[in-house]
C-alpha cells in the first residue's frame, strides 16, 4: 500500500485491514510501500496454508479467492475491493525498519552524463601508512559488486544461507532485529517530488585489511589471514560482541540462543563442508572459504595455479545478473582486479581507511536524458 | 624467624602507660637522649615525628616498591612484545605485529600490581604480619594506651632513673618482664 | 668548689640542651585557629574505639535487618536474571544485530565509576594531606570494593559464552599456545579492573587491620575472637611496624592515585578508541574521570546520610563532611557539564556529518528523553551546590545526589545505546527495548551492592579507628 494511499485509508503500518469483495474477505497487515500506485493495493500469494508443515502453515491469509478464472486465464487483479481497517495491530517482522539513506553518500549513482564525461566521484587520495602493511605472499581474495547489474533479487542471501548453514530464527527473533543472513541487501528510497527511486545494494562481510572488528576482540577470534580474509574462529570467540558494535557495515551476527541443529533428518539439509555455530559465538561471511580452499586444493591436485573465475562464492553464483565477481587482488589480470580499476569503483565508507576487499561498482542512471545535454539536478549525490 | 627480628629477642624490659601521645613522644625522645636502649613504642594510630623520637631511619619500603614497579613494567613490556611479535604474530587489523602503543595500558597496570602487592608483601614480612603471629600485645594498645618500652638486659640500665623518668611523664602504669616476644 | 659549681653550671646547661633538643623533636604543626575541629563533640580515644566498636558489637538493630531483607530480595532477583541469561543465552537481553552492549555495558560502567570515588577519598584526598577524609575512607573504600565487584559481574555475563571468561586471561595453553590480543580495550579493561580490584583491596585491608586488632581485644565470643585475630594478623601497635605501615600506605595511596585515573580512562577506551560515531572521541577519557568521581562521591553521600543517621554517627561525619563531598560533586559535576558541551561543540565544529548527526540523533532521536535526563541531572541539578543550603540540608542533599546517580546512569546508557543504534548505515538502525531479564541484573546489581554494604556495615568498623584518633586533636589542642 502506498503511503498516499494509507493515509487516505487512515491505517498505518502494521494495521489489520479487512479486504473484501462480494463475500471474499481476508484480514491482514498493512506494510506501507513506498512507490505503490495510490490506487491500488498488493497482496502476497501462496500464505494462509493449511497443510504445509510446522514452519507454514497457518502462516498469513490466503488470498487466492480473490483470483478469478476468466476467459481461460486466471486473473489476479480484483476490482473494487474494499479496505476496512481493524483496530488490531501488528508487528511486522522487518529486517530493515529505516528506509532512508539521510542523504549519506553510501550507494553511489551516476547520471549517464556524468558516466560519460567520466567525472563520478573524489579520487580516493593517496593512502599514507604509519607502518609497513601486512603482506599477503600468494593470494589477496576480493570481491567487486556492480551496482549497475544487481537487480536487488535476494538470491545471494537464500544460496548465502544454504551454503553457509545459517539459522532461520523466525518472525519473533526478526522482529528484534536478530536475523542471522550473513548477507543482505540495503535498500533505501529517495522520494522526490517526481516519484520515488530506489537504491539498493548487497552488503557482506567487506574483508576490511584494517578491520576494526580485529582490533577490539580481546581473545583474538578474529583475525587476519595471509590471503586477505577476516575470519571467525568460532571455538575461541567467547561473545563480547564488541566486534559488531565496531563493525561499521553492520554485517556480524550473533548467536543470541543456542539455535537448533540436533535434529538428524533436517541435518541432511547442512551443508558438510561448514560448521555449524553453537550459542554465544559471533558469525560472519566468511567469502564462502571453503570453496576458497577446495578449488586451491583442486589447483594443487592438478598441479596449476588457480584460474581466474575458477572459485565462485555461493552469492556469486547464484547471481543471476552475474552482478558479483570474485577472485584474486594479487592477480593484475584477473576480472575482480581489472573492475577495481574502473572509473565507477569505489569503496564504501572510504574515510575510515579500513581498505576492504568488497568494493562496489556505482550505478549509472538514465534518467531519460541524452548523452551530452544539460545533465538533470539531484540524481548524483 | 623469630631470630631475624631484632626487637623481639628475648630480653628483659621495662613497659610504661601513658594516656596521650605529647607525654609518650617526650618521654621517648628523652629516654633516648639521656642513653636508654628503646625496644619500641605501642601506639593506637601512627604518631608524626615518633621516629625522629625514638631514633628510626627511614624505611626502605619506597625503593622496593619502586624496584617491584619496575619489574612489572618489564615483565608487562617482554609478556607483551613476545606473545604479540614472537610467539604466535598474528595479523590483527593490519596492525603491526609489535604495537607498542597499544601496549602501554597493560604496561601500566602490571606497573602498579606488582609494586603495589610486592610492597605490601615486604611490609608483612618485615613486620612477621601472618594469620598465626604470637607477638606480645599490651592491654589497650588498641584502644587509647601509649606504651613505651625499654630494654632492661643492657647493664648500663639504671632502673632508678627510669622509675624518675617514668614518674615525671606520668605514666599511669609501669610493668616489666622477662620475655619479650 | 670553682670545679664543682662548673659541673653544676655544665649539668644545667646540659639539661637546657636536652629539653630544647626534646622540644624540637616533639614539637607538632601549628594549625590555623580558623580551622575547625573535623570530629563534633570533645571525644577521647575510648570514646571513638567504644563508638565504632560498639556497632559491631551490639546485635543488627531492626532497621537493618529490613535494609537487609529488601536488598537481599533485590539481589535473589538479580540472581534468577543472571540464571536465565546463562542458562538461555544472551537473547534474553534486548540487545539486537545492531546494539550489541546496552544495559550490561551500562551497568558495568556506572558501577565502574561509583568505585571511583571510595579510591579519591582514600587515595588522592590522602595524598593532599585532607584530614577530613578519616572519616569517611572506609566506608568510602568499602563501596568502592562492592561496586566494582557489582562492575565486575557484567563483563563476564554480557559474554556470549561466560563460562569461557577466562580465555581474556593470557596463560600458556595446548592451543598453540595462543595467547591474548593485547591491542583490545576489553583486555586493557581485564588488566585495568582486576587491578584496581587487588589494589583497592589491599590497600582497605591494610587500613583495616589496626582496626581489626581494636575488634580482636575487645572481642568477648570465641567465633568473634578467632575472626579478628585471624585478620588483624597479630597487630600489636608498635612504632616500627607504624612507620613501615606508613610507608607503605603512602606507597599504596601513590600508586591508587594514578590507577582510579587510568581504570576509567581505560574503561573510556572501550569507546574512545572505536570507529563508531558518538564513541569515537578524545574527550572521553577525562571526561569519564570526572564522571566517575562525580557519580561516586553522589553515591557515597546517598549511602553514608543513612548510615550516619541509623547508626548514630552524626559526630563523626559531620555536616561538614556533607559539605565537603557536595563541593567535590560540585566541581566534577561542573568538569561534566563542560564536557557534555565540549562534546557539542567539537562535535559540530568537526564538520563530520556522522558526528553531527549522532549529537542531533541524541538530542531529538528516540532516545532524547534520556539524554535530556542526564543532561538535567548532572549538568544543571549539581549546580544547586553553589547554595550553602543545598550543600547543608540533609533532605536537599540525599535527593540532589540520587537524581546525580539516576543522571549518571544515563549518561552511560545514552552513550552506549544512542551512538550503537544509528551508526553508519541507515539499513542496519535498530531500536534497543530492554527485556525483564535486563532490568533485573540492573536491579539486581544494587541488590548485591546494598546487600555487601549491609554486610560490611556488621563486620568491619565502618570508620577508621586508627585515623580518627589520630586526627582527634585536630585543630583543638
Amino acid at each position: 500500500m502506498s503511503p498516499n494511499a494509507a493515509s487516505k485509508a487512515g491505517v498505518a503500518e502494521g494495521q489489520v485491514v479487512r479486504l473484501s469483495k462480494a463475500g471474499v474477505s481476508i484480514e491482514i497487515p498493512v506494510l506501507i510501500q513506498p512507490g505503490q500506485s495510490d490506487d491500488c493495493v498488493a497482496v502476497a500469494l501462496g500464505y494462509g496454508r493449511t497443510k504445509a508443515g510446522r514452519v507454514a502453515s497457518g502462516v498469513g491469509a490466503n488470498a487466492y479467492p480473490f483470483v478469478e478464472f476468466v476467459d481461460g486465464t486466471f486473473r489476479y487483479e480484483a476490482e473494487d475491493v474494499s479496505i476496512e481497517p481493524t483496530s488490531t495491530f501488528v508487528e511486522l517482522a522487518k529486517t530493515q525498519v529505516h528506509q532512508s539513506a539521510e542523504g549519506r553518500p553510501l550507494i553511489m549513482e551516476y547520471s549517464l552524463a556524468e558516466f560519460v564525461s567520466g567525472h563520478l566521484h573524489e579520487e580516493s587520495e593517496k593512502q599514507v601508512d604509519l607502518w609497513k602493511p601486512h603482506d599477503f605472499p600468494e593470494h589477496k581474495w576480493g570481491m567487486v559488486v556492480d551496482l549497475n547489474a544487481c537487480v536487488g533479487c535476494n538470491a545471494c542471501v537464500l544460496s548465502c544461507q544454504a551454503e553457509n548453514n545459517i539459522p532461520v530464527v523466525g518472525k519473533d527473533e526478526v522482529r528484534r532485529r536478530r536475523e542471522m543472513h550473513w548477507m543482505r541487501i540495503d535498500r533505501y528510497y529517495d522520494e522526490k517530488p517526481d516519484g520515488v527511486t530506489t537504491r539498493f545494494q548487497p552488503m557482506t562481510c567487506a574483508q576490511c585489511d584494517n578491520a576494526s572488528c580485529e582490533t577490539v576482540c580481546p581473545v583474538l577470534a578474529t583475525v587476519h589471514s595471509s590471503e586477505g580474509l577476516n575470519m571467525q574462529v568460532y571455538n575461541r570467540c567467547v561473545g563480547t560482541r564488541y566486534c559488531a558494535n565496531n563493525c561499521p557495515f553492520k554485517v556480524r551476527r550473533f548467536n543470541w540462543f543456542l539455535y537448533p541443529h540436533e535434529d538428524a533428518v533436517a541435518n541432511l539439509a547442512l551443508n558438510p563442508d561448514v560448521t555449524v555455530r553453537t550459542r554465544g559465538v559471533m558469525e560472519k561471511c566468511t567469502f564462502c572459504v571453503q570453496r576458497i580452499e577446495e578449488g586451491k586444493i583442486h589447483a594443487r591436485n592438478e598441479g596449476r595455479p588457480i584460474k581466474d573465475g575458477e572459485i565462485k562464492t555461493a552469492c556469486q553464483q547464484s547471481c543471476p545478473a552475474n552482478a558479483i565477481t570474485f577472485g584474486d587482488l594479487k592477480d593484475p589480470e584477473s576480472s575482480v582486479s581489472k573492475l577495481r580499476h574502473t572509473k565507477r569503483n569505489y569503496v564504501l565508507l572510504e574515510e575510515l581507511n579500513l581498505r576492504q576487499g568488497l568494493t562496489y561498482l556505482g550505478k549509472v542512471r538514465n534518467d531519460g536524458e541524452t548523452v551530452g545535454g544539460e545533465p538533470k539536478n539531484g540524481s548524483s549525490l | 624467624m623469630r631470630a631475624t627480628e631484632p626487637s623481639e629477642k628475648t630480653v628483659r624490659y621495662a613497659a610504661a602507660f601513658f594516656d596521650n601521645e605529647h607525654d609518650l613522644m617526650a618521654i621517648a625522645a628523652e629516654a633516648r637522649l639521656r642513653g636508654f636502649e628503646i625496644q619500641d613504642v605501642f601506639t593506637p594510630y601512627p604518631i608524626h615525628g615518633m621516629d625522629r623520637a625514638v631514633g628510626l631511619k627511614r624505611s626502605r619500603l619506597g625503593w622496593i616498591a619502586f624496584v617491584a614497579g619496575a619489574l612489572g613494567l618489564i615483565s608487562a613490556i617482554l609478556l607483551q612484545v613476545w606473545t604479540s611479535a614472537y610467539d604466535w604474530p598474528l595479523n590483527v587489523g593490519g596492525k603491526p605485529f609489535n604495537s607498542f602503543p597499544l601496549f602501554v595500558p597493560v604496561m601500566f597496570e602490571l606497573t602498579v600490581l606488582f609494586s603495589g602487592l610486592i610492597s605490601i608483601g615486604v611490609l608483612f614480612m618485615m613486620n612477621r604480619l601472618w594469620i598465626m603471629s604470637k607477638k606480645k600485645i599490651f592491654e589497650g594498645v588498641t584502644d587509647d594506651r601509649f606504651i613505651l618500652v625499654l630494654k632492661q638486659e643492657d647493664a648500663s640500665f639504671d632502673t632508678e632513673k627510669a622509675a624518675r623518668l617514668f614518674k615525671k611523664y606520668n605514666a599511669i602504669k609501669v610493668m616489666e618482664g622477662d620475655k619479650f616476644v | 668548689m670553682a670545679a664543682v659549681f662548673r659541673d653544676i653550671e655544665t649539668v644545667r646547661e646540659e639539661e637546657i640542651r636536652l629539653q630544647s633538643e626534646i622540644d624540637r623533636i616533639t614539637a607538632h604543626p601549628v594549625y590555623s585557629p580558623l580551622r575547625e575541629p573535623l570530629i563534633d563533640e570533645s571525644k577521647a580515644c575510648s570514646d571513638v574505639t567504644n563508638d565504632i566498636s560498639g556497632l559491631l558489637e551490639r546485635p543488627a538493630s531492626k532497621g537493618w535487618w529490613i535494609l537487609f531483607g529488601l536488598s537481599f530480595s533485590l539481589l535473589i532477583a538479580g540472581i534468577v536474571a543472571a540464571i536465565n541469561t546463562v542458562y538461555f543465552g544472551i537473547g534474553t537481553w534486548g540487545l539486537n544485530k545492531t546494539v550489541g552492549w546496552a544495559f550490561g555495558i551500562t551497568n558495568f560502567v556506572f558501577w565502574i565509576g561509583i568505585g571511583h570515588a571510595g579510591t579519591f577519598i582514600s587515595a588522592i584526598l590522602y595524598l593532599f594531606g585532607q584530614k577530613w577524609r578519616t572519616s569517611i575512607n572506609r566506608s568510602a573504600e568499602a563501596m568502592t570494593l562492592i561496586a566494582v565487584m557489582c562492575a565486575g559481574i557484567f563483563p563476564i555475563l554480557h559474554m556470549g559464552r561466560p563460562w569461557l571468561f577466562y580465555w581474556i586471561m593470557p596463560y600458556p595453553n595446548t592451543r598453540g599456545s595462543l595467547w591474548v590480543n593485547f591491542r583490545s580495550p576489553l583486555l586493557w579493561d581485564f588488566f585495568a579492573i582486576s587491578t584496581y580490584f587487588t589494589i583497592s583491596l589491599v590497600f582497605w585491608y591494610l587500613g583495616l587491620v589496626p582496626d581489626l586488632a581494636t575488634a580482636r581485644d575487645r572481642a568477648t565470643n570465641k567465633a568473634r575472637k578467632i575472626f579478628y585475630t585471624v585478620l588483624s594478623l597479630g597487630w600489636n601497635g608498635s612504632n616500627r611496624t607504624w612507620s613501615r605501615y606508613e610507608t607503605v600506605y603512602g606507597v599504596l595511596a601513590a600508586l591508587a592515585t594514578p590507577l582510579v585515573l587510568s581504570v576509567h580512562s581505560i574503561v573510556s577506551f572501550d569507546f574512545a578508541t572505536s570507529l563508531v560515531p558518538g564513541w569515537h572521541s578524545t574527550i572521553f577519557p577525562p571526561y569519564f574521570v570526572a564522571g566517575a568521581v562525580f557519580s561516586g562521591f553522589a553515591m557515597v553521600t546517598t549511602l553514608l546520610i543513612p548510615v550516619r543517621k541509623v547508626m548514630h554517627l552524626e559526630g563523626y561525619i559531620t555536616v561538614q563532611h556533607l559539605d565537603n563531598m557536595c563541593k567535590i560533586t560540585l566541581l566534577t559535576g561542573s568538569i561534566v557539564g563542560l564536557s557534555y558541551l565540549t562534546e557539542l561543540f567539537i562535535g559540530f565544529y568537526s564538520g563530520n556529518p556522522n558526528e553531527i548527526f549522532v549529537i542531533l540523533n541524541r538530542m531529538g532521536g528516540p532516545y532524547a528523553w534520556a539524554y535530556w535526563i542526564m543532561f538535567s541531572c548532572n549538568a544543571f541539578i549539581p549546580q544547586l551546590f553553589w547554595f550553602k543550603a543545598f550543600r547543608t540540608r540533609i533532605p536537599l542533599i540525599l535527593s540532589l545526589c540520587i537524581l546525580v546517580n539516576v543522571g549518571m546512569w544515563f549518561e552511560r546508557f545514552v552513550i552506549i545505546v544512542t551512538s550503537l543504534h544509528r551508526d553508519y548505515l541507515p539499513s542496519s538502525w535498530a531500536i534497543f527495548i530492554p527485556t525483564l531479564t535486563d532490568v533485573g541484573l540492573l536491579v539486581g546489581s544494587f541488590g548485591l551492592f546494598f546487600t555487601a554494604f549491609l554486610i560490611f556495615l556488621r563486620l568491619f568498623p565502618v570508620i577508621s579507628m586508627n585515623e580518627v584518633k589520630g586526627v582527634l586533636h585536630y585543630a583543638r589542642d
